[in-house]
């Protein structure tokens, strides 16, 4: 593949594309629908994903296929997908693309995964702001389900896959996928403890797999172009295929960029995305969306791989690389996130929803002026004690910002405490009080 | 005992190596080598949560550490629960919880038992690091009875999961999201629900209290007594707090007694009935048309010298005798020794005869038993259970968690026949759960009991082998119930063919199948000939004998089936054996040393008969208010205004009690000592708890003292020694274990029932009820068991009173709108009996056509009611009748 | 009118996309929603029967997401995102002229009850930052005079062009 080939935003580039059937069809599409439903098996379908090497684009990189291959083979009753449309990381926008464009593209992929895991009920969890989205959704599934894509009996093959459009409603842990599933039974969207796993006891307690938008959207090329050809881009063998990359921040052209995995970061800020903005030069940038990591300019060429990125200390997570300049301050940026994760803590486990709220202030503190140097410690500790503690991994998301601030940028934090200690600004009763 | 899985794992805990069966949680196993794994969202109630974090341990293998109230344990797993890491993680997770939760120990009612406070001495530092704003939520008036103090909740979620797991009320809501979620409850007005107090019970801080005792004490000043609840036959056991003598609060420990540590609201917040002003302190005795106080000799002489010379002027059969079924067993026993070998007479009864003896009769004729085969244990582990006429909620509400539990948590399948509609209120609705729920008028439930055998003959799911060696009694039930048509069965239940197949179906597939019943149906005028079809059911079934299966008749007063044993009821010697049974009066004159009297005695309403006409000239009324509780045309008065001499023992002066000519100020059950047999026929301990009001006594103590004076000593120095009478007398009183050891079914008996004894009355149970006809403008009126109400002491309560402080009259939303009423209208009810005035409540699970008033309120509208005796078990008939209704503007 | 009465036809659409009809719950509360902007008690209670709730069962989750009002908001509901990644663009520029402009600080509703203004948490809009979404539409990529037009539309006509359509950022092709 040429090196910018595009894969999942390809019909939408072409001047003209509107998204609807007719479109999406003339460039191709459902064909890989036709030539699979009924005439491969579907846990070939399943083999064939595996081979792709497709990783999960929802945040942990989960083996697709792998994942699919967890469900029950015997169990006899209902089992259901979930397309994870909850798009609600910081700094992520690429599914929202991806279904507002070429919701077609999202629909056979939701219709090959079902297939393939032998389900006749597919929900797109949509975030409940994008209105517009959900309103292009459900107008697609109708065009889909008068065609004879989506319904009972498609394509005269006897399988039937029926699609739901569920908008949720204002809360970034229902992209949790047992947050998810609890949202979508009409329930607080609290994450469920794992085990057991939605691959058995899902939703409504059935099998169930929760899938992220991208991933879906990239069944029908694997099917149609075969797993070989997908493995072959990016980093393989662990870093397969095209990630929609959404880049924010201080740079020229933000935006959406589909590029191979294993693209390094320099690349996709400086000739994709225009470079920075102004003259700064580039000060920090998360590579995976509000939960990942800061990382600094000497990791500008670290690949944008699974590995890669984790071996940086840092993830790929979302795919949302957001850029900062110089100038910007660090502990206000990771204040910025701090107060996103406080906002969005379910409240479920008592460290995550304690800690957040320590943290804040503590946080606001410090950029207040307030803070004190023992604050560095007591919130280096409590990140320490709210990672890994908690039922989700939320727990280890919101820590993120401040744990890599303070390892990159801890002068910063001294600066803002050294400044409050000249104004002599400190309150009496924050040194310490008798439980 | 249900046989849970006999699989085992073997799991290392701490260098311990135990087993256990498998799916035992991490916290559980580790209790077992004694590692106390500190916790606060995890309850065995309760489905784990996993949320506050507290218990994580290390597993072996594992990277992370894991929370072991989650856990189950696997075959060789590795636990450390005490090392650095296990040690730092708890204190980290404590210093968060800690950290918004406010300092106000010194004012909060849980100090002393308090979770948070007992952990955080064992793991946190004397200061915190904590230098921010703790959370501080706006105060909201909760309820009456439960206070919330949400800045010190560590939202657990304890107590939402409580009253939806356990309760199915679901009344709780957390609302919020993060730190600023709140425990609440919905709307404007004050929390509306069970008031079981479960929230506070097993809230581990001190954000839900009880606000009967506020502020009230310290839990290191508390005497705390075990007991057994006096409200219903459920027999929990409480624990009762008392400071100086003051009753200070009542709860039940996770673990103890029948109840396992739930209550209802009477257990929780209804023990105040003992310390109510109005309670009786001083014996009574009436001058010159007027009682006056007076002194236990006075009173005592008084009653021996009128009792002595009308023994001597008419004999043994001009007294007559009734006490209530919430009596000890000693004094229960104690009292009809003194009715038969003091007074000479057989001329006594029980509150069990309102119909509790339906079922015991029913049980005795089939089966050989007075008792149930089954315990609570079985109710919980029963495939399939089916419900006849229970208002278990209300009348039997711990029966009904285990009901819940078999349904919610182990899937049992639910089959209901109940005058009620499915429909969420505030308190939980047993018809909710049920997959085959036929909502049937009383007057009718034996019709779709019928229904159901008539399924179970035409599906052909007789049990083969009682087709085979039985076949008379097949043949002959089945003939009858051929007889029945399905048109007719629809037209009275509402349900067709079809619908009693599926449940037919079911209870045939059912391994462990449990009928309960209780006393919509037992006190109906059904109620004999109804239990007899639910045996003949289980009978046809192949089910009766079966392990885990078997009738379960619910007793609504708490010693009701007491009662019957102890012989306090006309029939029955000490057993119970009949008054006629030559062997069983050979046993009991073998320990009295005396005979009981020869001549059969006569029940309650042939006895208020015999008062009116003269021939019982005298009579003990024991915790009863016949006055009260009877209606109007058997005209009670009359014929205790004829008695040459009434003798009352109570409580409080009660209606009844005002006509006495002596009334005697007798203990509650805080205040005395014995046993309660309570319905699962479960002998339990009752101690005292406070000192007596006054100079009340127990009842036990008054017959005692009488048959002295009387010449005829019964002397017990305390009731233990009237309880090793009573065990040498009656089976299932040996020992007072943890749980009962179920009766069982009797060959003999089933095999006499089964080649002959079924035909007496066979035309008669096969026979369908007559539907009673409802002109336009009319209502059914049935009295029905409050939740919050029993009787007199709990309307003594103050807790009870503040929930439910007045009666109304439950009425359909369709007849809501048809009779044009809404909420606090008033309505004028009247039949051929009389005419009263009530105020209306709508209530979605009335069925229409149907109006409920709770019982004890009933006084008044008992003038609209007749009354109809069984027969067969000489129960009087007094819940249902109908009445035209009219608004009053 | 009680919300069957109202949108009985849709009730029942809803409610025949799940097997468990409390899955029904967050779309019969936006129908709720959807003329008064915000639930009522009284519809809260009305769900809890359709759905065979307890009204506390609704309550929790209606609380529980950021999107369903209990209480009154303005006709045109203002929500600036303030996240990190619009922050560096200038969310609270944004802020501040919308502060100025309505005489009305986060949390706060205009006199007239025309506009509420609040700052909320990503919205996944940031290749297109600073945003902000009106009721259910985004606009995107504001400036100052963007907003005192989108501003002067709403208040004029109650919708505005300069809303967002389908999402496409970068826009030109490469
Ligand atoms: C706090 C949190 C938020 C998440 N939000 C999202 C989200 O908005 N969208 C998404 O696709 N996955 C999200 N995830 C990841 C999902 O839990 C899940 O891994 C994913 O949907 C699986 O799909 P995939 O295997 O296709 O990536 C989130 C995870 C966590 C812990
Ligand atoms: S880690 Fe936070 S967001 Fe996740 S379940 Fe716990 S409280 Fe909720
Ligand atoms: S007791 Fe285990 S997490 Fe709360």
């Amino acid at each position: 593949m040429p090196k910018h080939e595009l894969v999942l935003l390809k019909n939408m580039m072409q001047p003209g594309y509107t998204g609807s059937l007719a479109d999406y069809e003339k460039a191709g599409g459902y064909q890989a629908l036709r030539n699979t439903l009924g005439k491969i098996a579907p846990t070939d379908v399943t083999t064939t994903v595996m081979k792709s090497g497709l990783r999960g684009r929802g945040g942990a990189g989960f083996p697709t296929g792998v994942k699919w291959g967890f469900l029950p083979k015997d169990y006899q009753g209902p089992r259901y997908l979930c397309c994870n449309a909850d798009e609600s990381e910081p700094g992520t926008f690429k599914d929202r693309q991806l279904m507002e464009r070429d919701p077609h593209q999202v629909l056979e992929g939701i219709v090959l995964a079902c297939y393939a895991i032998n389900a006749e009920s597919a929900y797109i969890y949509i975030r409940g702001e994008m209105v517009l989205g959900s309103k292009i959704l459900e107008r697609a599934i109708g065009e889909a389900r008068a065609a004879g894509y989506i319904g009972k009996n498609i394509l005269g093959t006897g399988i039937t896959v029926d699609v739901w459009v569920h908008r949720g409603a204002g809360a970034y842990i229902c992209g949790e996928e047992t947050a998810l599933l609890e949202s979508l039974e009409g329930k607080r969207g609290l994450p469920r403890v794992k085990p057991p796993f939605p691959a058995t006891h899902g939703l409504y307690n059935k099998p169930t797999v929760v899938n992220n938008v991208e991933t879906l959207a990239n069944l029908p090329h694997i099917l149609s172009r075969g797993p070989e050809w997908f493995a072959s881009i990016g980093s393989p063998p662990k870093s397969t295929g095209t990630r929609v990359f959404c880049v924010s921040g201080h740079v020229k052209r933000p935006g959406n960029y589909e590029l191979p995995m294993g693209v390094t970061i320099r690349e996709l800020v400086f000739e994709h995305a225009g470079g920075m903005r102004s003259d700064k030069p580039l000060k920090a940038f998360i590579p995976g969306g509000a939960s990942a990591p800061f990382l600094t300019p000497d990791h500008l060429d670290v690949k944008l791989d699974f590995e890669s990125v984790a071996a940086a200390g840092s993830m790929l997570g979302s795919g949302g690389v957001t850029v900062m300049e110089e100038g910007t301050s660090m502990v206000w940026a990771a204040l910025r996130l701090m107060e996103f994760f406080y906002h969005e803590s379910c409240g479920k486990c008592s460290p995550c929803r304690e800690g957040s709220s320590w943290l804040v202030q503590t946080m606001r503190r410090i950029m207040a002026r307030r803070g004190q140097m023992q604050d560095l410690e007591t919130l280096t500790d409590l990140c320490k004690n709210i990672a890994g503690r908690t039922v989700c991994a939320f727990g280890d998301a919101e820590v993120s910002p401040i744990m890599s601030t303070l390892k990159h940028w801890r002068h910063e934090y001294v600066t803002l405490i050294h400044e409050a200690e000249a104004a002599n600004l400190i309150r009496p009763e924050s040194m310490g009080t008798r439980h | 005992m249900p046989n849970t899985s006999a699989e085992t794992v073997r799991v290392t805990i701490d260098g311990h190596t135990i087993s256990v069966p498998k799916g035992t949680l991490l916290i559980e196993a580790a209790r077992r080598v004694g590692a106390m794994i500190p916790h606060f969202c995890y309850h065995p109630k309760l489905k784990p949560d996993a949320n506050c974090r507290m218990c994580l341990v290390e597993v072996e293998k594992m990277p992370k550490l894991q929370t072991a109230c989650s856990t189950p344990v696997a075959e060789g797993m590795s636990v450390r629960t005490a090392t650095t890491v296990v040690n730092d993680a708890h204190k980290s997770v404590l210093e968060f919880i800690l950290a918004n939760h406010p300092l106000d120990c010194p004012v909060c009612d849980q100090g002393g038992k308090c979770d948070l406070q007992d952990f955080s001495h064992q793991y946190t530092a004397t200061t915190s690091r904590f230098a921010e704003t703790k959370r501080i939520f706006q105060k909201e008036y909760f309820s009456p009875l439960i206070e919330t103090q949400m800045n010190r909740c560590v939202q657990c979620l304890r107590c939402v999961r409580y009253c939806d797991e356990v309760m199915d009320v679901k009344a709780l809501a957390p609302v919020g999201r993060g730190t600023m979620t709140e425990i609440k409850h919905f709307g404007a007005h004050p929390l509306d629900c069970e008031f079981c107090g479960g929230c506070v019970q097993i809230c581990p801080v001190g954000a839900i209290t009880s606000r009967l005792s506020m502020y009230e004490y310290r839990p290191w000043m508390l005497k705390r007594a075990e007991t057994i609840c006096g409200y219903c036959g459920d027999g929990c056991q409480i624990t009762v707090q008392t400071k100086n003598n003051d009753l200070i609060e009542v709860n039940s420990a996770y673990g103890a007694g029948r109840n396992n540590g739930d209550l209802c609201a009477k257990g929780f917040f209804g023990f105040h009935a003992t310390s109510h002003p109005e309670r009786l302190t001083h014996p009574l005795i009436r001058k010159n048309g007027t009682l006056v106080q007076t002194t236990w000799e006075e009173a005592l002489e008084f009653i021996a010298e009128q009792a002595g010379r009308i023994k001597q002027a008419h004999g043994g059969q001009a007294f007559g005798g009734l006490i209530t079924g919430r009596c000890t067993n000693e004094e229960l026993y104690l009292f009809q020794k003194f009715m038969r070998l003091t007074l000479g007479t057989n001329h006594l009864d029980s509150s069990a005869r309102y119909g509790q003896m339906n079922s015991v009769q029913a049980m005795r004729r089939v089966q050989g038993t007075h008792r149930w085969t089954v315990t609570f244990e079985d109710l919980e582990a029963a495939d399939v259970l089916l419900l006849v006429g229970t208002n278990i909620t209300e009348t039997n509400p711990i029966t009904g968690l285990a009901i819940k539990e078999a349904v919610k948590k182990r899937q049992a399948t639910l089959i209901t026949i109940e005058s009620l509609l499915p429909a969420i209120g505030t308190i939980s609705n047993i018809a909710n759960l049920s997959q085959h729920h036929f909502c049937v008028s009383p007057t009718l439930f034996r019709t779709a009991i019928l229904g159901l055998q008539k399924a179970v003959v035409e599906q052909n799911l007789v049990a083969a082998d009682l087709t085979q060696q039985r076949s008379s009694f097949v043949t002959a039930v089945t003939a009858r119930l051929q007889q029945l048509s399905w048109q007719d069965i629809q037209t009275a239940t509402g349900a067709g063919q079809e619908t009693y197949a599926a449940a037919a179906q079911a209870l045939a597939k059912g391994k462990r199948v449990v009928v309960v019943t209780g006393q919509g149906l037992l006190r109906s005028d059904q109620g004999y000939a109804g239990a007899m079809n639910l045996l003949d059911l289980l009978l046809l079934l192949g089910k009766l004998d079966q392990p885990g299966c078997g009738l379960a008749p619910l007793a609504e007063e708490n010693n009701d089936q007491g009662a019957i044993e102890m012989g306090a009821v006309a029939e029955f010697l000490p057993g119970p054996v009949e008054t006629t049974d030559q062997s069983g009066r050979d046993r009991v004159v073998d320990i009295w040393k005396e005979a009981p009297p020869a001549t059969e005695g006569v029940a309650l309403i042939e006895m208020l008969a015999r008062a009116k006409s003269g021939r019982i000239k005298a009579m003990f009324i024991v915790g009863e208010n016949p006055l009260a509780s009877l209606p109007a045309p058997l005209e009670v008065r009359e014929s205790l205004d004829k008695l040459d001499l009434l003798v009352c023992q109570e409580l409080f002066l009660t209606d009844t009690a005002a006509l006495a000519h002596v009334v005697l100020p007798v203990c509650s059950s805080l205040e005395k000592d014995g046993t309660f047999t309570n319905t699962e026929g479960h002998v339990q301990a009752v101690r005292q708890t406070v000192e007596p009001s006054g100079e009340a006594r127990p009842d036990w103590e008054i017959f005692s003292a009488l048959s002295g004076l009387l010449g005829t000593p019964l002397d017990y120095t305390e009731s233990r020694e009237i309880l090793k009478e009573i065990r040498s007398l009656i089976p299932g009183y040996g020992s007072l274990g943890p749980a009962p050891l179920p009766a069982k079914a009797d060959r003999a008996t089933m095999d006499r029932y089964l080649s002959r004894g079924f035909e007496r009355d066979l035309a008669g149970r096969y026979q369908m009820p007559r539907t009673p006809s409802r002109p336009d403008g009319t209502v059914q009126i049935e009295l029905v068991q409050s939740l919050f109400h029993s009787g007199k002491l709990s309307m003594k309560s103050k807790g009870l009173i503040q929930i439910e402080g007045r009666s109304s009259l439950r009425i359909s939303p369709r007849d809501a709108t048809r009779f044009g009423l809404v909420d606090g209208n008033r309505v004028r009810l009247s039949n051929s009996q009389g005419e009263v005035t009530a105020e209306v409540k709508v209530a979605d699970r009335v069925p229409e056509g149907h109006a409920w008033f709770p019982d004890h309120f009933s006084q008044e509208v008992n003038k609209l009611f007749a009354c109809v005796m069984d027969t067969e078990t000489k129960v009087p008939y007094i819940r249902t009748t109908s009445a035209s209704m009219v608004k009053v503007s | 009118m009680t919300l069957s009465e109202k949108y009985k036809d849709e009730i029942a659409e809803i409610l025949s996309r799940y097997p468990v009809k409390r899955s029904a719950l967050i779309p019969l509360l936006y129908l709720a929603q959807r003329e008064p902007g915000y639930v009522t008690e009284a519809a809260m209670t009305e769900i809890a029967g359709l759905l065979k709730l307890t009204p506390p069962q609704v309550y929790e989750t209606a609380t529980f997401y950021t999107m369903l009002n209990l209480k009154k908001v303005g006709t045109h509901h203002i929500q600036v995102c303030k996240s990190l990644m619009c922050a560096l663009v200038g969310s609270d520029t944004v802020i501040g002229w919308i502060k100025t402009k309505l005489g009305i600080a986060p949390g706060e509703t205009t006199a007239d009850g025309l506009f509420t203004l609040t700052a909320v948490e990503c919205l996944a809009a940031c290749g297109t930052a600073p945003m902000m979404q009106i009721n259910d539409d985004y606009y995107e990529r504001l400036t100052e005079e963007k907003v005192d037009k989108i501003l002067a539309d709403l208040r004029t006509a109650g919708t505005s062009p300069l809303k967002s359509g389908p999402y496409m950022w970068p826009e030109s092709t490469r």
